[in-house]
């Protein structure tokens, strides 16, 4: 007893040290493969109710993002640092045409996601607040093009990330629930299929 | 003993000089009135006034921008260096406008997107909307919750059905360059390179003020501190251009310059053994004071290139006091005076051949060949009156002392071409021999003509331009359309006409992008049409369920239909006023005698062949090739330039025979038309092309021609005393126009080459115009 009691005074300057985002960066790419729902809320000031949609989500480090959209109807989305393409009626992916801004909005998107912080410091001020359990990310965009655009990112999480919101300029505001996230070590076949260029 | 005339010569010439003095001091008043504008030197455009403005709206930008790329392998580093760049260019003050950040100011654009939703609204999504208005919500529905598509400048309530959306997407440039939201910069990535744009343009034009020196100094400055940090530096652009030409022009003509006269001042000492003998230069330096002050009081400038090609003029205009001073060959007496009445025929003859010859030059439409005319005209007429009226004065006393050595070249080159002349045989073979050659070499000429022989930038320049072109896919061409209609719709139904042949140009990958006022707006009819169809849709629920499905109220839809049903329709003017549609303004030529007109510009262009097919394709289309129809006209000039050689040598031979008679008139005239064939044959065989230019070296060199054969033929004071008269010449000439045929600008080359090789076969030619074949001995000795 006695020595657990020391073992746990000699561990307490780890857990008190800040949790800083060096150590996010790693937690978050300690999970290659991470599989969940998603719930996006769409608020817009115009509408009483928000523009939801369902569905589920494959993230695989360096590999991207599979967005499979259940409702209100089904769309599947690839996200991959080359862009974002869409998968038509047989079932090909089709690359939807890249403009300007879209592949560095991908980029954040997946920096967001795989915790690339540093990443998103080009873009971003970034404060982090809590600990490596529950912590909030808030970003502030730095040039002032995008601050035309949205005032914050705000991204809460623990092992992984569980909640993105996205607050515009004019009021409007974006909420991504990423629920069940399960870490994964491996891609289905399926998955992999999907992937493949 | 000079006449009483002689004694009031001088004075009369003196009088004038001060004049010509004051008149040149008073030009400067303001500076040097020199310009190395290039395109000031090529003829005018042709076609109507519309077409003139389109070439001048073309141009003015080339002259004026500056394009330069910072690339580093950090995105952050070469943003950084490509601003400080910016604030260097910008702090200089050299520069009207310096643009690193793009950022748009989002609320203008915003406010345009909204107001242009219909008027700007691309052909397909109209289609789509007024045909099929269900499928067209679908597809927007969907977007609408997709988080990787809704993100656009407007906001999704604001523009529900996604218009200000799809114009956005069409109006952004596709290709290299891409927009960073981060630093507001332009970037192209290459070579594992970032590489950011800045963009400049200068205060007036590159060609005509002292600043691109200096943008030269400042970006050379720039580009060896930022290679210190591993950061590369490309720049192109009128201004850099300008500079590399003038630094050029001024260092090949000081150093041409230089060359020409240190030679012919060695020639003189050589030959004549007097300090005072280079007073020769007098009318040297007179000559190109009268041709300068001429040059600006006609143009109101004189052109670089001008005084390049005119400082060659001293070779011929020396020629003047040569054939004087040679006399002493010849004279064991030698007096100015005397000896000036004796020579006076032939220089006055001689001049008034030459005059004939250069005035030839202001008849063709090149500005360039104009100015020189005018200076040479002016400049030979003021060596002649200085050589006439004052040179006697300043050799009233001294002589110049005469090498015998020269006498004797002189003697045996006359008794070899005796000998020749005396042997029919060898002279058959001989000249059966320059035949053939002659026939051989002028079959083989290449006829060419080609704007770039004009200039000459240095390769690094131009592996800049290739690379920036690489990079950023900025590749301009010189060819673009001119679309002109009665009135501003139905010139932008053409204009889409006009890009539809384009796109499928584009699709071959003929032409890897276009600007087009129809990618911008239709026409207001359209528009009207538009919203009428749109007011319909407002009434119906139907093709709006999809929107009900993810949530959006279909009666937004509906009142979003009424607003966009009662925009007031755009005119071009009001969709050109919005930030957005900068890249286009340039287009746009407004309303002209009745007729609404704009361009459309090309880039990244094959070939010009299926140009002129497209163009026919559509009414009220034209296409414009500034370079092309320079080359024709090149070539047409060059036609011209043959009649006017004729046209010179029959008003020689009208003055020659009318002073002369007709049996000196053959003789004389034999010398250049034979100097010019083998001119003609040595060029081929030497594998240089016959240009416009060398055309007109041809013309110089019949002057040249004629000049030595009416010397030989007057023969004062002897023949060998005329032949060294025409060696010495002939020497100073070569040393000018011979040293012209090193410039690196091909046209100039082309030109010295052409006068240096002509100069040689008068040279040889001249003597043979005396000599009979009887074995009489040469007449004329003194």
């Amino acid at each position: 007893m006695k020595k657990l009691i020391c073992l746990a005074l000699l561990l307490l300057p780890c857990l008190a040290h800040a949790f800083g985002l060096d150590e996010l960066q790693t937690q978050l790419r300690a999970t290659p493969i991470v599989r969940g729902h998603f719930v996006q809320q769409k608020f817009l000031r115009s509408l009483p109710q928000p523009l939801t949609s369902r569905g589920d989500f494959t993230l695989s480090q360096g590999q991207g993002l599979l967005w499979l959209l259940r409702s209100p109807f089904t769309q599947e989305l690839r996200i991959t640092p080359q862009g974002i393409a869409k998968r038509d009626e047989l079932g090909h992916w089709q690359a939807l045409p890249r403009q300007v801004g879209t592949g560095r909005e991908t980029r954040i998107f997946l920096a967001v996601l795989a915790g690339d912080t540093h990443g998103l410091q080009e873009n971003f001020d970034i404060a982090l607040a809590g600990e490596a359990s529950a912590w909030t990310m808030t970003m502030t965009p730095n040039s002032a093009l995008l601050r035309q655009i949205f005032n914050a990112i705000v991204i809460q999480g623990g092992a992984l990330v569980d909640r993105i919101e996205l607050r515009e300029t004019q009021g409007d505001r974006t909420v991504l629930e990423l629920t069940d996230a399960q870490a994964a070590s491996q891609l289905t076949i399926e998955e992999t299929r999907a992937y493949a260029p | 003993m000079p006449t009483h005339l002689e004694r009031w010569l001088p004075r009369l010439f003196q009088l004038s000089l001060v004049l010509v003095l004051a008149l040149g001091a008073w030009q400067c008043r303001h500076g040097w009135p020199v310009s190395t504008d290039l395109l000031e030197l090529l003829p005018h455009a042709q076609g109507d006034s519309l077409q003139r403005r389109a070439q001048a709206r073309i141009q003015e930008p080339m002259a004026r921008q500056l394009i330069a790329l910072v690339g580093a392998r950090e995105r952050e580093l070469a943003v950084g260096q490509a601003k400080a760049l910016g604030e260097r260019m910008r702090a200089s003050g050299l520069f009207e406008r310096v643009q690193t950040d793009y950022s748009p100011d989002l609320s203008t654009v915003r406010a345009a997107l909204l107001a242009g939703r219909i008027a700007m609204l691309p052909a397909a999504e109209r289609r789509l909307l007024e045909t099929a208005p269900a499928v067209y919500a679908a597809r927007r529905a969907r977007e609408a919750v997709d988080p990787f598509s809704s993100v656009g400048l407007v906001p999704l309530d604001q523009d529900w059905l996604g218009l200000a959306r799809k114009i956005e997407a069409a109006l952004r440039p596709g290709g290299k360059v891409q927009y960073d939201m981060a630093s507001g910069t332009l970037q192209a990535e290459e070579d594992g390179r970032i590489w950011v744009l800045v963009r400049a343009e200068i205060h007036g034009d590159a060609f005509d003020s002292r600043s691109p020196q200096r943008i030269a100094n400042l970006l050379l400055q720039a580009d060896q501190e930022l290679s210190r940090q591993q950061t590369r530096l490309l720049a192109a652009g009128g201004p850099i251009y300008a500079d590399a030409g003038r630094r050029q022009a001024a260092s090949e003509s000081s150093l041409i310059g230089a060359g020409s006269i240190l030679g012919i001042v060695l020639v003189i000492l050589f030959v004549l053994r007097r300090w005072q003998a280079l007073l020769a230069f007098a009318p040297v330096a007179i000559g190109l004071l009268f041709g300068s002050v001429a040059c600006v009081a006609v143009f109101g400038h004189v052109h670089m290139l001008t005084l390049v090609v005119g400082i060659s003029l001293i070779g011929f205009v020396v020629d003047f006091p040569m054939h004087w001073l040679g006399k002493s060959y010849g004279i064991a007496d030698w007096q100015a005076w005397p000896v000036m009445r004796r020579v006076l025929p032939g220089l006055s003859i001689s001049l008034a051949t030459s005059l004939v010859g250069y005035l030839a030059l202001a008849f063709t439409p090149f500005p360039a060949l104009t100015q020189v005319a005018v200076f040479s005209t002016a400049g030979l007429l003021g060596a002649y009156a200085c050589t006439v009226c004052q040179m006697p004065a300043w050799f009233s006393r001294g002589q110049p002392r005469p090498r015998p050595g020269l006498i004797r070249v002189a003697q045996v080159w006359l008794a070899v071409t005796q000998t020749l002349r005396d042997k029919p045989k060898w002279l058959a073979t001989t000249c059966l021999a320059a035949g053939l050659l002659c026939v051989a070499g002028i079959a083989r000429l290449d006829l060419r003509d080609d704007l770039r022989q004009w200039l000459s930038l240095p390769t690094s320049l131009l592996q800049q331009a290739r690379q920036i072109g690489e990079i950023t896919g900025f590749m301009p061409t010189s060819q673009f359309f001119l679309v002109r209609a009665q009135d501003d719709d139905t010139l932008l139904r053409r204009l889409a006409q006009l890009s539809t042949s384009l796109d499928q140009l584009k699709a071959r990958q003929g032409v890897s992008s276009y600007l087009s006022l129809s990618q911008l707006a239709v026409p207001m009819a359209e528009q009207r049409h538009t919203q009428q169809r749109l007011a319909e849709l407002a009434t119906q629920d139907e093709p709006w369920q999809s929107f009900a499905q993810v949530g959006i109220p279909v009666a937004a839809i509906q009142a979003e239909l009424s607003t966009l049903a009662s925009l007031p329709p755009l005119s071009i003017d009001a969709v050109l006023a919005g930030p957005e549609a900068e890249p286009w303004r340039g287009l746009w030529l407004g309303h002209h005698e009745g007729q609404s007109a704009s361009l459309v510009t090309l880039q990244g262009l094959r070939s010009t062949e299926p140009l002129a097919g497209i163009a026919a394709a559509t009414a009220g289309v034209s296409l414009v090739d500034q370079n092309g129809d320079l080359n024709r006209m090149f070539t047409t000039t060059r036609v011209e330039a043959a009649l006017l050689k004729l046209g010179s040598y029959i008003l020689a031979a009208l003055l020659l025979w009318a002073t002369l008679g007709r049996h000196a008139t053959w003789r004389i005239l034999t010398v250049p038309l034979a100097a010019t064939a083998c001119t003609l044959g040595a060029l081929g065989l030497l594998g240089q092309p016959l240009t416009l230019f060398s055309l007109f070296g041809l013309l110089l060199v019949s002057a040249i021609g004629v000049d030595y054969a009416i010397f030989m033929h007057e023969h004062v004071a002897g023949l060998q005393a005329s032949l060294v008269g025409i060696m010495l010449a002939a020497a100073c000439t070569l040393l000018s126009f011979g040293l012209l045929s090193f410039s690196s600008t091909p046209a100039i080359a082309n030109f010295g080459l052409t006068v240096a090789l002509g100069t040689v076969f008068c040279l040889c030619m001249a003597p043979w115009i005396t000599l009979s074949p009887t074995r009489n001995p040469p007449h004329g000795s003194p």
